[in-house]
């Protein structure tokens, strides 16, 4: 967008309202159109232009974005009062600058259209509902409170997720003291339920785990998925990318961690393990029982029977013993991990090695449980449930989460919601249980909240709004007030009072505290507490393999939370949608995972459709195959199948939640797989991953690293005397570490969301014409440690690749374009001229990376897939990013338009581009830090110092295309004793 | 060679005096191009065709309302059916020129009775595939972008790309093939002036004449022009197909780049060419009435050709295989082993036995001299030579160098209909030219008229040795 | 047979063609003629704006300086247009009542953004800093003519890539000494000698300005 059309812009800013925006949004919904003979264009200068805000000049403000109960800490970017883009906040232990792919797609759920937009009203539950107005609801709702003041509250109930902001407990606290007959009922179906009991079986109270990767040097995860998405994927995976090989690691192997994975279904932490074990999930609690009186953390009678416990199969055993023995070695530094799926035992067991091994305090903390609220979410919403069964409860309150969708089936809440008077449902989309409300109230999105959040690490940051609420809606903290008589109090005064009572001393140094608390976005030393709990208590009884439910006949059904759409509350956001599944690369939906064997075994190919039976319940869905997945087991993601979440969100996918139930809700075991006919079309973005012996992604052992070379990888011959650099002002680079690329997606999601890329839907990525500048790609490294020959084998690791333009030298797609659009500049960027691009697609055609992405049909306005051409959606587009039109050929740039900030900007001080100065917005996003990029000409570059490590390489280097962009080799820090049944599974490499 | 008698070029009816030829000779040629009314039958073939112009319309229409998503392109086969069918027609596009010049230098006087009409259809061909290249383009209004002139933004076509080369190639190619084969014509528009019975044929034919009186300085001046466009024309039907295969050669997709590839397209497009100009053959003299001029002696030696363009074909698979292997490259030889045994295999062997065996039937006399055998051949040949462009386009790039991006490319209904509308624009083309033009160029045609031929003399047999 | 062309006949076709391919020549030229014209670039044009602003009286004449009202253009990319309120530091002391002023008094009682017409329209897909034009030497008045002696504002150059590249290929030229930038009148173009010690005191490396991203992104 020119510079003008901005300032235009921030004159409409100044007075944001749902108009304005509208207004705004259909400027920007001009960028392609007015290419040639534009309409004359207006400059809408302010009225009164408010202090400090310059026209064209994007603003940064700390906030927080929630996630089951935590607040992600973020930074987002704000061109004329329009949320652009969220990055990390850098000054936030737990973010360190870094996001996940849920925080960067934030900004555009903000703009969804499809959001409530005034409070309804419903007759009958589920009917259509009537448009009211707050003064509607609030009429209404005085009656009841009049009805609570005498009864105390009898038959209220308010049902939350986990809570993250302190300021709402005290809120939801200071209600109940008023209605002390009235409960507060929890529920988040991904819960830590398990870890909970674990807890209160080894320490008799519930404790949380805060591990320290970057303290550990041997990690076992027991189905953990520590590196998987949720809440504390950006903090743990930053602290495990600094113990691992790779960029900053010194070169000897004691120093990096070691990670073991024992685990029923591939997750993003087996795939970043060094030795991964493929168990039954029924074999688990045997494995860490066994590996518990191997430890001997199991004291004198448990002990035998534990032993007894061991797995079977040759390897597994091995892969015990191995891991006992490197747990041994690295004792404090040592670490075990049980994941949320586990039983209580497990995590109980866990708690002793980690005890015995003097772990705890070192590796990790315990802390009391961080998020408001009980702290056993599946009793609680039980208990909500009997009472609505029984008629108890006349009125509930229902604050975030989706009960009616994601509750377990056998508590029938859904069934029950209609039946109660009075059902306040406060959130910001018309979702399943608004639908079963009788009155459903427009939320603010949390760019719009004054709120407050804790983070995964107990650290508090405050919540500040972006722009205007869009909307008509509230915020928690309001309705609150409402419910506690002052429907008056904005959201901003509640924080304020609630932060000046804690803080306390004058206003002035209120004031101060709250501008820096508003500054920082997080309150100075507020982490939580460890404590210090006496010597764990092993769990009574351990589970033996082979009996009890493994006995039972047919396949154990998993349910796991969807890396993109997590519980389903993201359905309704197109880029989550669209984001690959890290294993499957599906998109828009989602299907049953079975490892190849038993697909096999039931004939059931990539694509076939299940029929998966669970006495009565049915599902219908397609196959994917899953190597590396234990045998017996199939998987299946959670938040799929939403009944109502918008034009992007409803019907995609099956919900497997009706199989879920409240007595174990990771696992439904007796489950009958067989083939329901017909077949689907998978719309994946990648449907080969061998490597068909090409050498594409490079995995080194550590042991090996150590004795290779520098600068290994030495360019192709050539018949011309090579510069070792081309002459210009930068020479731009940039150096992925793939030991650190755990395969999060949001470096992909941050390119999207940076460079306006727009989202294609499911029937054009089923036809393979996915827009994303940024993929990752995944292949199978050899099978390893299959030696035994027995099912429980590692399988085939996931090997991760991002794969952005290598912004090559000797590009093969510049010569070819006949109207130069694809150029290169002086600092050796490989420049896409979009304006310029008549759309042969010569240059993608012989593009050996086939990194350029071509706009088959006028994806970002005329043909846009649903609700994404609404003019609202503009309103996130980045000014500085040209929307591309239809026929247009288009690619990675580098960032080239914060490479033109930046330099702009040192040129502005007089000072020279330092390194850094220059973020991409894939490299800010990665929590591991698997980005380097830079000058390749300042010898103290990150990106120079990655380039002459011994491991860097250019990807298909032998072509002689010298790309910018090269890759470390995925170091693999083995263990001697395993690394023996590798090779002999290396043998094994098939074509896929 | 083959042992057999050698056959007439031309079979004159007996009893047939010199002076007499000459005008039987004209008649029998401009005679169905006179002739009125048009005929039921060609009626019905023109309905045919226009139907199929229809389709190409709508499709050529949808296409500019929704863009290149129509067909079944996607991120990695980013090139599809538009390109194959380009590369096909322009292949046809050569065999014209190729007989034309390249037999007239070399003096095969056969050539007389089948150079115009194979002109003709070089010209239409010409015409249809330089449309492909527009139609393919995201933004086709903006194709012109490749033409080098001043404009205010400064900007000049990229020389280094093939593509810009391909423009030059087919502009010049197309003036190319417009002014030799009028240039041919003019007498003969000249003789059909003089014999056209309404005043508006008169008009038109004499328009276009340019006033040809047949003066020996016309002759003169006709003559030396027409060898001197034929010596033209040779080395730019060469560069034509050469830069059309550099499009492919200059990118570094496994299976393309390959130095191969300029001489291969060339003979490709010769076979397919010539394919064509028989497939021609069999109705044009069928339906005019030229079994007198083209006669089974021409049949016998495309038959030869088309033999000996089977081999060189055949030589370049095994050459690709052979580099493939021998280059040593892994990506190529998985690509090679794709197309024999992958997915596509079928395709593939259809391709080869279409542009490979088929041909090789063509070894034995009786079947060069029979018609139909001939036709069926040809028509086989024309199938296998746009699989191969088909397979050229999609199989490199549907299994380039990382397995991450290998898709399959699957055409749609609108692939197909462009396909089939452009060849009912061929076929409607074709239709209106050879029923309002000689077929067969008169004047030409009288070099097959026996030298010596004694006044009422009878001609001897087997006309021309 | 009746002969159907008259004897002049060929020279008449001769005559056609050659007149036929001189008419082709001439739509080339005038074409290309057109698009450089500024019919077409509207260079030169003024449009209606809601308030008959005069640079000519209130730079000309009052002496403002540019960056009086255009106040971000030193630092960023928008030359930044003043808000209603700056417009009425001296309008609600000065012509107060003037009718040609009405709809600038409304903006301020009503809050309602005055809508100017944008007089310099680039593409959209071109990326213009003004801040760093001014920065290296480039003056307001080299791009938008003399805005100082201009009673209505109007588009002073063509604002083609062609004319953009002039400059951006060979800067020297056209850069003027710091004090020079803001003049609102035409400066005369600084001799050569002068202008090669401007390229150095700006520090103006023109490798890379013709970049395609430089402007294009």
């Amino acid at each position: 967008m020119s510079g003008g059309t901005s300032s235009g812009a921030g004159g409409a800013a100044a007075r944001m309202d749902r108009r304005t925006v509208l207004k705004l949004a259909g400027g920007a919904a001009l960028l392609p159109a007015v290419a040639c003979s534009p309409p004359r264009e207006q400059i809408v200068p302010y009225v009164d232009m408010p202090e400090g805000l310059v026209p064209g000049r994007p603003r940064h403000y700390a906030t927080a974005l929630p996630l089951t109960g935590y607040g992600a800490p973020v930074v987002v970017e704000s061109h004329q009062g329009r949320p652009t883009k969220v990055e990390g906040n850098a000054r936030h232990p737990a973010s360190g600058g870094a996001t996940d792919a849920f925080a960067q797609a934030a900004v555009l759920s903000l703009y969804d259209p499809d959001r409530a937009r005034a409070p309804v009203w419903r007759g009958a539950p589920g009917g259509a509902g009537e448009i009211r107005s707050w003064d509607g609801f609030l009429g209404a709702l005085e009656g009841r409170r009049a009805a609570w003041d005498s009864t105390g509250g009898a038959g209220l109930r308010l049902l939350t997720t986990p809570v993250c902001s302190p300021t709402l407990a005290a809120q939801i606290a200071a209600l109940l003291r008023r209605y002390p007959a009235a409960r507060w009922d929890v529920w988040e179906p991904v819960n830590d339920d398990n870890a909970l009991q674990g807890a209160i079986q080894a320490f008799g109270r519930p404790l949380q785990v805060l591990p320290h990767l970057a303290a550990a040097r041997c990690v076992l995860a027991l189905d953990a998925d520590p590196l998987g998405p949720g809440p504390q994927q950006v903090a743990l995976a930053r602290d495990f990318a600094a113990a691992r090989p790779g960029g900053k690691q010194p070169r000897d192997g004691q120093a990096t961690a070691r990670l073991y994975a024992v685990e029923a279904a591939m997750s993003l932490t087996g795939a970043a393990a060094d030795h991964r074990l493929a168990l039954h999930p029924a074999d688990i609690p045997a494995f860490a029982a066994a590996l518990a009186a191997e430890l001997g953390a199991v004291p004198g009678a448990g002990m035998d029977a534990a032993r007894g416990a061991a797995p079977q199969g040759a390897h597994a055993r091995r892969f015990l013993a191995a891991v006992a023995e490197d747990l041994r070695a690295a004792g404090p530094a040592a670490l075990a991990l049980a994941g949320r799926t586990q039983p209580p035992e497990v995590h109980a067991l866990a708690h002793c090695i980690n005890d015995r091994l003097g772990a705890i305090g070192r590796t990790l903390s315990l802390v009391e449980p961080i998020r408001g609220g009980p702290a056993l979410v599946a009793p609680s919403i039980a208990a909500l449930a009997a009472d609505l069964a029984a008629g108890q409860v006349s009125d509930l309150v229902i604050l975030g989460g989706n009960p009616a969708y994601d509750a377990p089936a056998d508590l029938r809440l859904a069934a029950h919601l209609p039946a109660v008077p009075f059902s306040i449902r406060l959130s910001p989309w018309a979702d399943e249980t608004a639908m079963l409300c009788r009155w459903h109230l427009p939320e603010h999105h949390p760019l719009e909240t004054w709120s407050d959040a804790q983070s995964v690490d107990g650290r508090i940051g405050l919540v500040q709004p972006l722009i205007r609420p869009l909307f008509d809606s509230r915020s928690a903290h309001e309705l609150l007030a409402a419910l506690a008589g002052d429907p008056a109090a904005t959201g901003h005064d509640i924080l304020r009072a609630h932060w000046r009572e804690r803080q306390g001393g004058g206003p002035s140094a209120f004031e101060d505290w709250w501008i820096a608390a508003l500054r920082d976005g997080v309150l100075p030393g507020m982490a939580a507490i460890p404590v210090r709990p006496p010597a764990a208590v092993p769990p009574p009884a351990v589970a033996q393999p082979g009996t009890g439910d493994r006995a039972a006949p047919g396949f154990a059904l998993l349910f796991r939370p969807d890396p993109a759409l997590w519980d389903g509350r993201f359905a309704g956001n197109a880029w989550l949608q669209e984001l690959p599944e890290p294993f499957s690369k599906l998109t828009w939906g989602n299907a049953l995972q079975l490892a190849p064997g038993d697909a096999a075994a039931l004939a059931l190919d990539e694509g076939d459709l299940a029929r998966v039976e669970a006495d009565g319940a049915v599902l219908e869905l397609p196959v994917v195959h899953a190597p590396g997945q234990a045998g017996g087991v199939a998987v299946v993601h959670l938040g799929h199948g939403r009944r109502h979440a918008g034009p992007v969100g409803t019907g995609r996918g099956v919900d497997a939640y009706p199989l879920r139930r409240s007595a174990s809700p990771w696992r439904r075991d007796g489950v009958r797989l067989s083939a329901a006919g017909g077949r689907q079309l998978l719309a994946r973005t990648q449907s080969h991953f061998r490597q068909h012996g090409r050498d594409i992604v490079r995995e080194i052992d550590l042991a090996a690293l150590a004795r290779m070379p520098a600068g290994t990888d030495s360019l192709p011959a050539s018949l011309y005397p090579e510069p070792p650099l081309p002459p210009g002002p930068q020479a731009w680079g940039m150096v992925i570490d793939q030991s650190a690329c755990i395969g999060c997606n949001a470096c992909v999601t941050a390119c999207q969301a940076e460079n306006n890329i727009p989202v294609v839907g499911p029937e054009e990525v089923a036809l393979g014409r996915t827009m994303h500048w940024l993929r990752i790609d995944t292949y199978l490294a050899p099978p390893d440690g299959a030696a035994g020959g027995d099912g429980a084998a590692g399988g085939d690791r996931p090997l991760f690749q991002p794969v952005p333009c290598m912004q090559c030298e000797k590009a093969p797609c510049e010569p070819v374009c006949p109207v130069a659009a694809s150029v290169h500049t002086q600092a050796g960027l490989n420049a896409q001229v979009y304006n310029r691009c008549v759309g042969t697609r010569d240059c993608q055609s012989t593009c050996p990376y086939q990194v350029r992405r071509f706009n088959f049909r006028d994806y970002a306005a005329g043909q846009a897939y649903a609700n994404l051409g609404d003019p609202l959606y503009r309103a996130q587009r980045n000014p500085n990013v040209s929307v591309r039109p239809r026929g247009v050929m288009e690619k990675c740039t580098y960032c080239v338009q914060r490479i033109s900030a930046a330099g702009r900007e040192a040129e502005a001080a007089g000072r020279p581009l330092r390194d850094g100065a220059v973020v991409t917005a894939c490299q800010a996003a990665c929590p591991t830090g698997a980005i380097a990029f830079g000058d390749l000409r300042d010898p103290a570059a990150e990106v120079v110092r990655r380039k002459a490590l011994p491991h860097n390489y250019a990807l298909l280097g032998d072509l002689g295309t010298r790309p910018r962009t090269t890759y470390l080799a995925r170091l693999r820090h083995s263990n001697p004793v395993l690394a023996a049944d590798r090779t002999g599974g290396a043998e094994r490499e098939g074509e896929g | 060679m083959s042992g057999a008698a050698p056959l007439p070029v031309l079979r004159l009816p007996p009893d047939l005096a010199r002076a007499e030829a000459l005008g039987w000779l004209t008649g029998t040629i401009a005679g169905p191009v006179l002739r009125r009314p048009l005929g039921r039958l060609w009626w019905l073939a023109v309905g045919l065709s226009l139907a199929g112009c229809l389709l190409l319309a709508v499709s050529v229409a949808w296409l500019f309302l929704r863009g290149t998503g129509i067909w079944g392109l996607n991120s990695s086969n980013v090139w599809g059916f538009a390109v194959a069918n380009y590369v096909w027609w322009i292949g046809i596009g050569n065999a014209g020129t190729l007989i034309s010049c390249l037999l007239l230098l070399t003096r095969q006087h056969w050539r007389a009775s089948i150079n115009r009409y194979a002109e003709t259809m070089t010209l239409v061909a010409a015409a249809i595939a330089g449309l492909f290249p527009i139609l393919h383009l995201g933004r086709p209004w903006l194709f012109y972008w490749l033409v080098p002139y001043p404009n205010v933004m400064d900007l000049w076509p990229q020389w280094r790309s093939a593509l810009v080369w391909d423009l030059f190639a087919i502009a010049g190619y197309l003036t190319f093939s417009l002014l030799f084969w009028y240039t041919g014509l003019i007498p003969d528009l000249a003789s059909l002036r003089d014999r056209a019975r309404s005043r508006f044929g008169r008009l038109a034919y004499g328009l276009f004449a340019l006033g040809w009186r047949g003066a020996a300085r016309h002759w003169q001046a006709h003559d030396l022009f027409y060898r001197a466009m034929a010596a033209l024309g040779i080395p730019l039907v060469i560069s034509v197909h050469s830069v059309v295969g550099l499009d492919f050669a200059n990118a570094i997709a496994p299976g393309w780049n390959e130095s191969i590839f300029p001489p291969y397209f060339v003979v490709g497009a010769m076979y397919s060419g010539f394919a064509m100009v028989v497939t021609l053959a069999v109705p044009i003299r069928r339906f005019l009435g030229l079994e007198a001029l083209i006669t089974l002696r021409h049949f016998d030696a495309i038959g030869k050709i088309l033999v000996l363009g089977s081999l060189v074909m055949a030589a370049t698979y095994l050459t690709e295989w052979f580099t493939a292997w021998y280059g040593g490259a892994t990506a190529d030889r998985q690509l090679v082993a794709y197309r024999l045994t992958g997915g596509g295999a079928a395709v593939y062997w259809a391709m080869l036995v279409c542009n490979v065996a088929l041909a090789q039937i063509l070894w034995w006399p009786r079947a060069r001299r029979s018609p139909w055998t001939v036709f069926a051949i040809a028509g086989g040949i024309n199938i296998g030579m746009w699989l191969e462009r088909v397979l050229i386009v999609t199989d490199s790039l549907s299994r380039s160098h990382l397995p991450s991006q290998w898709r399959d490319f699957v055409p749609t209904f609108w692939d197909w209909a462009l396909l089939a509308g452009s060849l009912s624009l061929f076929a409607f083309v074709m239709l209106v030219l050879l029923r309002f033009l000689p077929a067969v160029s008169m004047h030409e045609s009288r070099t097959l008229l026996p030298p010596a031929m004694p006044p009422g003399g009878r001609a001897p047999a087997g006309a021309v040795p | 047979m009746a002969n159907v062309f008259p004897p002049g006949a060929d020279h008449l076709l001769r005559g056609v063609l050659i007149l036929g391919v001189g008419l082709i020549a001439a739509g080339i030229v005038t074409i290309g003629m057109l698009v450089r014209s500024p019919y077409a670039t509207g260079q030169g044009r003024v449009v209606p704006q809601p308030v008959p602003f005069s640079h000519l009286h209130h730079v000309g004449d009052v002496g403002l300086d540019c960056r009086y009202c255009h106040g971000s253009v030193e630092t960023e990319a928008t030359a930044g247009l003043p808000d209603t309120a700056t417009c009425m530091t001296c309008h609600s002391q000065l012509f107060t009542d003037a009718a040609a002023l009405a709809p600038v008094r409304q903006s301020l009682a009503l809050d309602r953004p005055l809508r100017w017409v944008r007089v310099n329209d680039l593409p959209d897909h071109v990326y213009f800093d003004h801040s760093m034009h001014v920065r290296n030497g480039v003056g307001c008045t080299t791009c938008h003519g003399p805005v100082g002696e201009m009673a209505l504002t109007r588009q002073a150059a063509p604002l083609t890539m062609q004319w953009c590249l002039a400059c951006h290929r060979d800067p020297a030229p056209h850069l003027r000494p710091p004090d020079a930038v803001f003049a609102p009148v035409a400066v005369p173009s600084v001799p050569p000698g002068q202008a090669a010690r401007l390229m150095r005191h700006y520090g103006i490396r023109t490798a890379g300005l013709t970049d395609c991203t430089v402007c294009h992104r």
